[in-house]
């Protein structure tokens, strides 16, 4: 993990939580510039897991190993899915819908700050 | 909202529409959620607390059925998603109470213990605002 981008994605996923929020109660659906937005977000967390990845296969050991490489996975199908879900129907609560997995993504950006700690 | 069910023609309320896909979204992190965290806990330590692990399978069981079948939102998946709804309900408040109770017989951390605090008590909020998505969402002609 690279703290720098590590914060960088949690103040771009926290924009988009809030992004989300604030259509939703505009009753718009996410406009183009938001989806964009979206997609970057995923660009930004997916290049932290594939730095955090190489990293461990580099030799680096995290005390939790197993946890840690869940989160660097988990972390980047979220906001794709979420992507999916949020167009499936184009209203308010697809603003919400993409509000939800940015804060996963804030939350376990946070979570893998804390267990990137060396072993032993 | 409220206007909607008013219509004579009813049943235009579904689960997986509105309101019901930010339910539908949060089910899916808690499904990827409980089922990640079991499947490492399975894998890397069952013996430690085989019955805890074995509650955090469960639980992500549950949180993948309430998923897939408030999504699908048909009849037959909406039974399914009552069904599922009602054990996590049954689960969380068992496992919370207990883990409070008698810490010891959880000595390790489930997703459900302590209500959920681990994740900001959503797991126990979560299946009150399923029933009443199955609730609002009901058939208006059974």
């Amino acid at each position: 993990m690279i703290d720098a981008l590590a914060y960088s994605v949690i103040a771009l996923a926290g924009v988009a939580v809030i992004w989300g929020i604030v259509t939703a109660i505009a009753n718009k659906p996410p406009g183009k510039a938001q989806l964009v937005y979206a997609a970057a977000l995923e660009i930004v967390t997916l290049g932290q897991s594939i730095i955090a990845v190489a990293k461990i296969i580099g030799g680096f050991r995290p005390v939790e190993l197993a946890t840690t490489i869940g989160y660097l996975i988990g972390i980047v199908i979220l906001i794709p899915i979420a992507w999916f879900w949020a167009n499936v129907e184009r209203d308010r609560f697809s603003g919400i819908v993409l509000a939800v997995a940015a804060l996963a993504v804030f939350a376990m950006t946070l979570r893998l700050l804390v267990l990137w700690t060396p072993a032993g | 909202m409220s206007g909607v069910r008013a219509k004579p023609t009813g049943s235009t309320l579904k689960t997986n529409s509105g309101a019901g896909r930010v339910l539908v979204a949060i089910y899916g992190i808690f499904a990827l959620a409980a089922t990640a965290r079991a499947s490492v806990q399975l894998i890397t330590r069952f013996e430690e607390a085989p019955l805890a692990y074995l509650l955090s399978a469960l639980a992500g069981l549950i949180y993948i059925v309430a998923t897939i079948t408030l999504a699908r939102g048909t009849r037959g998946s909406r039974r399914l998603a009552f069904v599922a709804i009602i054990i996590e309900l049954i689960g969380v408040i068992t496992v919370g109470t207990l883990s409070v109770v008698d810490p010891e017989a959880f000595p390790r951390a489930t997703l459900w213990s302590i209500y959920g605090i681990g994740y900001g008590f959503v797991p126990l909020v979560l299946p009150i605002l399923g029933l009443a998505l199955l609730w609002h969402t009901r058939p208006v002609n059974p």
